[in-house]
């Protein structure tokens, strides 16, 4: 298996440990993941412009094109944008010309082939299941899973998984043997989107998440997106008594028995437990 | 007072007082940033170590540059030759004479020298100018090709000085004035003879060529000159040039005088522009490369001063604005100040107070478009720490209320938004969008079920939703299905929308509501582009 890897623009400064254990994680399953100088994805720009937002993620995907790869990016607002653009250029024709135009002024050709996966669904799609490769598994760990909103909806654009009732996430949070626990809100939005926006509002959505995620009698709260990541672990800093979140690249990798400092366990942290 | 004095006297106070005024900059400007943030760990001495020896490698390698090899080749070739031209040549008076005993400038190996550093600096400016046009062309101003045509002038000007110096009469006559008084007539024929074939002296007389009189030239030089004069042809590259002026032209003196003047009065012109622009880079950079010591990250501790030298020590080499991550924004929306170089410029004239209306209005925008990816930082070949400028400008234009698209909407309510837009054709404005909340058939189906606004989140968090958003998701639909478009663009509904899609995946009858909300903020960001005069 090999793909470009996108790891989106928030992993370098904001989240390194995220990308370092996706790496990881990728490095211990086989998978191969081949780094060019991608652009930002244009889901942040978004606001802003649509065809700046179209541009920036098309240019991404002609980039991967080249390459003979599929993308994979471990950011749930990467993937969605980058699916979306290419759904919008479809329905509309004078912005695919537009497109076009740009994409041909940097010598790119419009991306038709591409495929776009998220971390999960390469996991998912590994031909040897991911449980196989599990030596410490997580016994009795319980996770509560985040789903993240812009790989679930819209479905008919991203195809990421049921958008009303997922499985993907528990099946690979199974997989590493811990328990998956049913929640109300998983396929709720962390409200990092407003953050910048409408703070007061991006503190209530995260606040409310959190409270319904250690409701649920779960350990932790498992994400799978660096912004997901980035707004829940903001608050366990902000109060240490919310329900710790933890990125899943982490979580497999501890599993897989990578060493549990490279895929970001610090000590004192819920999964050291498990550490042996 | 002469012209070099005065002239000297004139670009030194300009370098002193400039160089002092830029470093007064780096205090008001750093403490304009505001506090730097003490979250960043500090380093332990074996750190502090390690970042003296990146800081020095940096520094003295040009190791930032090695990403591009025509670049560094040249850069380096540039360094090792002007810098020694600088110090030995520039200022032979207070370092050559006084450190070597028996300097003259006309004696091998200073002569040879002079050629090599000349040769090797021409050779580097050449590679970093072919750079500059092959890849940076788009992104170069005023003050690019000055510095580049200005050390070309220098080094040019001072190889065309030397060759007319060698050839001519004149020099050759006030020389032998001074030091050949009593000669006989036939001494001073052999004497030119000679300097005519071995060093290129060109005499308007026929000076003849016979072997025994070359012979006694060549003792008088022996005697008299070679003390002070090495051959004329170790200046190899001076000397070859004498070749380009034809022998019927006997233009040496007029020449030498006339390149004295440019190559001293361009020398002079440098050193009093050092503190313009990127002239100073290398002041500037060299120190910031030293206090970054090698670091590409934006995890060290800055401090208030470190910021404003900083800001200052930009090169203007392009390598952040060629790998920005939102250069494809910056394609389509043309805003220069989305790209890293330019809006470190436009922040430094922010910091001043001198950024007109509209420049500030691209700052604020390129300033939120950034995406923090740290890209700019790992390749700026001067070791400015972007990242901690871009984090910390972009908060203190928030907290100045300037927070981009989404504060100047917040400034205002939905009504007066209303009021405003009301007279406007909003439909031609959003040229660019996908059109759907101007187009009927996306709220055919619509029946005001209220499923959108039952699962937004939004609204469910909020205790007071007519209060705290103006409208619910389904009111705006309704809205727009009657054209009303102006009521619902300055709604907080479309600007705290989260964006998470449930309205869209939820609704039973297929409206787009939330691409419909995406497509307001889009059509809300280019009427302020307009009103603001940014396209």
């Amino acid at each position: 298996m090999k793909y470009a890897y996108f790891p989106g623009c928030k992993i370098a400064h904001h989240l390194p440990i995220h990308g370092r254990s996706v790496e990881a994680v990728c490095a211990r399953l086989d998978v191969e993941l081949v780094k060019t100088e991608f652009s930002c994805c244009g889901y942040p720009v978004r606001h802003e412009s649509r065809d700046a937002s179209v541009y920036s993620a098309l240019r991404n995907l002609a980039l991967a094109e080249n390459l003979g790869l599929d993308l994979m990016t471990p950011c749930k607002c990467c993937f969605g944008n980058l699916q979306q653009a290419r759904y919008q250029a479809g329905q509309d024709e004078k912005l695919k010309h537009r497109m076009k135009d740009l994409l041909h002024e940097e010598g790119l050709e419009f991306p038709e082939k591409v495929r776009v996966r998220h971390f999960l669904q390469i996991l998912d799609d590994l031909p040897g299941s991911v449980a196989s490769a599990v030596i410490r598994p997580l016994k009795g760990l319980k996770i509560a899973c985040h789903y993240g909103c812009h790989a679930l909806r819209p479905e008919n654009i991203t195809h990421f998984d049921d958008p009303l009732a997922p499985t993907i996430f528990e099946r690979l949070v199974a997989a590493t043997g811990a328990t998956p626990l049913p929640w109300d809100l998983r396929l709720e939005c962390c409200g990092y989107p407003l953050r910048g926006r409408d703070e007061n509002i991006a503190d209530l959505l995260v606040a409310k998440k959190m409270a319904g995620a250690s409701s649920s009698g779960a350990d932790l709260l498992a994400t799978a997106c660096t912004y997901c990541q980035l707004q829940f672990g903001g608050e366990n800093q902000k109060r240490s008594q919310t329900i710790p979140a933890v990125l899943f690249s982490t979580i497999l990798g501890l599993a897989l028995g990578l060493n549990p400092e490279e895929v970001g366990i610090k000590p004192g942290d819920v999964l050291t437990r498990f550490v042996v | 007072m002469d012209f070099f004095s005065i002239g000297l006297v004139l670009a030194c106070a300009s370098a002193a007082l400039g160089a002092l005024w830029r470093m007064r900059g780096w205090f008001k400007r750093g403490v304009a940033m505001g506090r730097p943030g003490q979250d960043r760990p500090r380093p332990g001495v074996l750190g502090i170590l390690g970042m003296l020896v990146g800081g020095l490698a940096d520094l003295v390698l040009l190791r930032r540059t090695m990403r591009s090899p025509l670049r560094w080749t040249g850069h380096t070739l540039l360094i090792l030759g002007f810098g020694p031209l600088i110090v030995l040549h520039a200022m032979d008076g207070v370092v050559t004479r006084p450190f070597f005993a028996g300097y003259e400038p006309t004696l091998d190996p200073w002569q040879f020298l002079r050629n090599l550093f000349g040769l090797l600096s021409v050779l580097g400016l050449t590679l970093l100018f072919l750079n500059r046009c092959m890849t940076l062309k788009k992104f170069s101003k005023l003050q690019d090709w000055t510095l580049i045509a200005v050390v070309f002038g220098i080094l040019i000007s001072g190889f065309l000085l030397e060759s007319f110096k060698i050839m001519s009469a004149g020099d050759f006559k006030r020389m032998v004035d001074d030091y050949f008084v009593e000669a006989e007539s036939e001494e001073l024929i052999s004497l030119k003879a000679y300097w005519a074939r071995e060093n290129g002296v060109r005499f308007r007389q026929f000076l003849p060529t016979a072997p025994e009189l070359l012979e006694l030239g060549a003792e008088l030089h022996e005697d008299r000159c070679a003390g002070c004069h090495s051959p004329t042809s170790s200046a190899f590259v001076s000397r070859s040039m004498t070749s380009l002026v034809p022998a019927s032209l006997y233009i040496a003196d007029q020449g030498r005088d006339l390149f004295w003047y440019v190559h001293v009065g361009l020398a002079f012109l440098g050193l009093a522009l050092l503190p313009w622009g990127k002239f100073f880079h290398p002041v500037a950079t060299g120190i910031n490369l030293l206090t970054r010591g090698g670091t590409r990250t934006a995890d060290t501790p800055t401090h208030t001063l470190a910021r404003g030298l900083g800001l200052d020590a930009c090169t203007r080499c392009g390598q952040c604005s060629l790998h920005c991550s939102v250069a494809p924004a910056h394609r389509v929306l043309g805003n220069p100040d989305i790209l890293p170089m330019d809006k470190l410029a436009d922040l430094r004239c922010h910091l001043d107070d001198r950024l007109s209306p509209g420049r500030s209005a691209a700052l604020v925008e390129g300033s939120h478009i950034c995406t923090e990816c740290l890209r700019c930082t790992q390749v700026c070949s001067a070791g400015i720490d972007l990242q901690d400028l871009w984090m910390a400008s972009k908060k203190s234009l928030t907290e100045a209320g300037r927070a981009g698209v989404d504060g100047e909407i917040r400034k205002r309510t939905a009504g007066e938004w209303a009021r405003e837009l009301a007279s406007r054709d909003l439909g031609r404005v959003g040229g660019t969008g996908a059109g759907l909340a101007d187009r009927a058939e996306s709220f055919w189906g619509c029946v005001q079920c209220t499923t959108c606004t039952g699962v937004c989140p939004v609204v469910a968090v909020s205790e007071d939703p007519s209060r705290d958003l103006d409208l619910a998701p389904q009111q705006i639909m309704n809205l727009l299905r009657m054209g009303l478009k102006a009521q619902t663009l300055g709604a907080r509904m479309v600007w705290s929308c989260t964006t998470c899609y449930k309205c869209q995946e939820h609704c039973p009858q297929g409206v787009p509501v939330a691409d419909i909300l995406y497509e307001l903020r889009q059509l809300g960001a280019e009427i302020l582009r307009k009103k603001e005069g940014r396209s």
